[in-house]
């Protein structure tokens, strides 16, 4: 059997989840017994035009970002989107909350209207193409990363979880972080990560996403229960959740 | 078979001896302000006060991720048991009475060899409820105490000794060897007080019938209002079934390795409040309702697994997933009273 | 090991299968036709399920369709979901896992001498295909049987050559419609419950056996209430989430019955005071 040809591109981010592939120490030799990298500008420096996986990290926030998407996803097979910038557009929406002239003045100065600066709003990957698998979270989780893409060469659908955070905060024992006063973002968030701020002492921010189905109307009358606002919330939402379906 | 009597000191001596017995030894420590289950290392982190853990000692003999099989990817497969000797010491009565429970649902019908294998590993050492917890109802659930399951049960007695009471050879194997004193009929007087408070003080929410009534109570419940108001605000984050000492739901997977030539099929704990629990191959949804999902879990404490295990009532009182719930709309004594109410009202 | 769980079989471990027949009954109904590599036939009976798997893809419960008169087993599969489609990729030859089997089955002896009345709405069919092949093998033991079979459209018809088998036949009665008008179709059109008015048993006297989608039963168990058929004589047979098939990971359950095990086969009167059955 001819092993798949991955290749990795990368759009508006930190390259971060890339790293985190990379970090997969030992088992990178496994990901590359797997498949065949063709291309990968963090790792290696040969470049492909033919390849059957695709995985994109990063949002898309430029006009002409859409269209070489646009021109990845025809060669693709499978197109995975790694990481939140991908999946929800991450945190490159909070721009979207501004006016997009006033962002490029604030950011680049008395340089914003230099052509090469030139923005658009943010958008996560699906709303530009078609996405066959997502690997969520920011960064990515290095395990969950090894399931989705084993998943997918088997033919299967990835394991990714449509129940919240605290499924997996309290198979880890945690205390709550409501019960600290604080507001935790985990009812609502999509699972994954193994609850891994909440583990470490702090409060789910939220990069995983929504689950498909979240509860935000019961939102004011729980925020009542902890002497906590929805506008406290709403502020909390803001990092990863702005303008999103579910936003409040 | 006896009981024996242990100073602190003596009692410490018997800790380490078990841990140093080779078996690991899970007990209650504290953990963040909170007490959990874990692995013992030194006699004096076992605490004999504390008043209930973040998750229930099921989670030994039913982990949350188990591997049931190996296989050859597209081939055969083989049976995995990997159950070693372990001793849970400190379980409180509720769980106790929990553990027996899934005792009696693992192994009718169609025996589970995974957990059965597991179970008739584990040496039980139950101990008597010290420190109430904040919202535990045992007294209420009739499990303040128990009778049966354990190897040996542990009582402090109000003169601060502890009370060691085996029930079985594999206890009495474990407390032969130790220093102590044999149990006077004072002593087990003083446990009886014991008893006698825990029966009054483990009820912090007090459930207005008797247990055995509720599987009646919900037979004419089904279209209540409760389930709605209470829904409403559900996260379905299934936290009250994490947290259940009696939830024994699960989810089956197969994992595959980096060369997708072996792997596993793994169980894993799952939860009927979250949103896709009854969904089947083509995405429908037969509980898709927060309410129906919501209604299904109290069904299933107050009667459904009752009706499995002979009348036994399938909520024991812990009082976890009302402390687990972020909406705070778990508590089982509060929708019962509420029904109780209203039946009485009709 | 321990002492108490010597002599148990493991209950989730699959025997392997071969498949020995495949055949596409339209463009995603999958026929497969299994020997048990032990070289014995399970021990099933008409309504039973198996767990089938492929392991590193996952299990699924899937309905017998064959009956326990004929050698091996025969299994219908839709290409829905991931083990599915792996499925549908294997050939002759190849190997399944298959556990069980599981759950209740078709009343075939209370049935004997009585009329049976089988309604089937599209993949309906399949389960009650077992009871139907095991009355026509066992032909004396069963009065008049007649069977409804509805299809959502005509290219989704199952079993073709064996209903038109069927329909050659003096001593059963195939009625058959489906729901959307096509040109290659010349036969009744519309939903199954059009076909209720044409059986000509005596109906509350007869054995009803349903299986359709879940829309479906509401609609044909009004029909038959109007008819006055007793709910002690109408079968159903239920699909839920059979995970584990032994009643214990809680997936099938609706209220307090388990469909792996008091299922999938109920007495409807059975389910009186079990809301969340149809």
């Amino acid at each position: 059997m001819t092993k798949p040809r991955v290749a990795i591109f990368d759009f508006a981010c930190c390259e971060g989840c890339q790293l985190q592939i990379v970090n997969l120490e030992e088992e990178i030799l496994d990901l590359i017994g797997a498949v065949d990298v063709v291309e990968w500008r963090e790792a290696m420096s040969e470049q492909s035009h033919e390849y059957d996986i695709a995985i994109i990290e990063g949002s898309i926030t430029r006009p002409e970002d859409e269209k070489r998407l646009q021109i990845i996803r025809s060669r693709a097979k499978l197109l995975i989107a790694l990481g939140a910038c991908a999946t929800i557009g991450g945190v490159n929406k909070l721009k979207n909350n501004f006016d997009l002239k006033e962002v490029r003045q604030c950011v680049y100065g008395k340089d914003a209207d230099m052509p090469h600066l030139n923005t658009a709003m943010t958008k996560a990957v699906d709303e530009v193409v078609q996405v066959d698998a997502y690997i969520h979270g920011c960064p990515i989780d290095r395990k969950e990363f090894g399931l989705v893409i084993r998943a997918l060469l088997l033919g299967k659908k990835p394991p990714i979880p449509d129940y919240p955070v605290c499924v997996e905060c309290k198979a880890k024992e945690n205390v709550c972080r409501y019960e600290y006063g604080e507001i935790c973002l985990g009812p609502i968030i999509r699972a994954g990560c193994g609850a891994r701020c909440p583990s470490n002492g702090f409060r789910c921010f939220g990069c995983r996403g929504y689950v498909d189905n979240p509860n935000v109307e019961a939102a004011r009358e729980v925020m009542d229960k902890y002497g906590l606002t929805v506008e406290d919330l709403k502020q909390k939402m803001v990092l990863f959740g702005s303008k999103q379906e579910h936003t409040l | 078979m006896s009981a024996v009597k242990f100073t602190r000191k003596q009692f410490e001596s018997f800790v380490s001896a078990l841990i140093q017995s080779g078996r690991p030894v899970m007990a209650p420590q504290a953990k963040n302000g909170r007490y959990a289950f874990g692995p013992l290392a030194a006699a004096e982190e076992f605490r004999l006060d504390y008043d209930v853990t973040i998750l229930p000692p099921k989670k030994y003999l039913l982990p949350q991720t188990e591997t049931l099989l190996t296989y050859q990817v597209g081939g055969a497969c083989s049976s995995v048991r990997d159950a070693e000797p372990m001793i849970l010491l400190g379980v409180h009565p509720y769980d106790m009475v929990a553990i027996n429970q899934m005792d009696e649902l693992f192994r009718q019908d169609q025996y589970d060899k995974h957990y059965m294998d597991r179970r008739c590993r584990t040496t039980i050492i139950a101990l008597d409820v010290v420190t109430p917890s904040e919202n535990v109802f045992a007294a209420s659930m009739g499990t303040a105490t128990v009778k049966s399951g354990y190897d040996i049960l542990l009582t402090v007695l109000p003169d601060g000794s502890i009370l060691a009471d085996a029930a079985t050879d594999k206890g009495q194997e474990l407390l032969d060897p130790a220093e102590s004193t044999p149990a006077a009929e004072a002593d087990l007087k003083a446990r009886k007080t014991v008893w006698d408070k825990n029966e009054k003080a483990l009820n912090k929410h007090v459930l207005e019938c008797k247990p055995s009534y509720l599987p009646k109570l919900l037979e004419n419940a089904y279209d209540h209002p409760v389930w709605e108001e209470k829904a409403r605000l559900c996260y379905s984050c299934g936290s009250c079934n994490q947290v259940c000492p009696t939830c024994y739901c699960f989810d089956v997977q197969d994992q595959v390795s980096w060369d997708l030539k072996t792997g596993e099929r793994k169980r894993c704990w799952d939860g009927c409040l979250l949103e896709n629990f009854a969904t089947v191959a083509g995405n429908h949804n037969f509980r898709k309702d927060r309410a129906a999902r919501y209604r299904h879990r109290l069904y299933r404490k107050g009667k459904y697994v009752p009706g499995k295990i002979g009348g036994q009532i399938a909520c024991v009182g812990c009082g976890r997933c009302i402390t687990a719930c972020t909406a705070k709309i778990a508590n089982p004594v509060e929708v019962y009273n509420r029904l109780m109410e209203d039946t009485e009202l009709g | 090991m321990c002492e108490c769980c010597n002599g148990h079989k493991d209950i989730y471990l699959p025997e392997m299968a071969t498949i020995t027949k495949r055949r596409m009954l339209n463009g995603t109904e999958l026929y497969l036709h299994l020997e048990m590599d032990s070289g014995k036939d399970l021990d099933y009976r008409p309504g039973q399920f198996v767990e089938v798997s492929i392991a590193g893809i996952g299990e699924a419960p899937i309905s017998i369709s064959s009956s326990p008169t004929q050698k091996g087993l025969e299994l219908v599969v839709r290409n829905i979901g991931s083990l599915t489609k792996a499925i549908h990729k294997l050939q002759a030859g190849d190997k399944l896992g298959v556990r069980g089997p599981y759950g209740s089955t078709y009343p075939i002896e209370q049935a004997k001498g009585k009329d049976l009345v089988f309604i089937c709405g599209g993949i309906g069919l399949v389960p009650q295909r077992s009871f139907i092949r095991y009355a026509l093998d066992n032909r004396r033991d069963y009065g008049n049987i007649t069977i409804l079979i509805g299809t959502k459209c005509y290219t989704m018809r199952l079993f073709r050559e064996e209903i038109a088998l069927w329909q050659e036949r003096k001593d059963m009665t195939v009625l058959e419609t489906v729901d959307e008008a096509h040109d290659c179709w010349d036969g009744n059109v519309g939903v199954v419950t059009t076909l209720i008015p044409k059986i000509e048993s005596d109906l509350p006297k007869s054995l009803i056996s349903i299986c359709g989608p879940p829309i479906m039963y509401k609609f044909v168990l009004m029909a038959l209430a109007e008819a006055d058929v007793p709910e002690n004589n109408i079968f159903v047979n239920l699909e839920r989430r059979m995970k584990c098939g032994v009643g214990k990971c809680g997936h099938c359950q609706i209220n307090d019955k388990y469909v792996c095990q008091d299922g999938p086969v109920f007495r409807y009167s059975d389910l009186a005071l079990v809301p969340e059955a149809i």
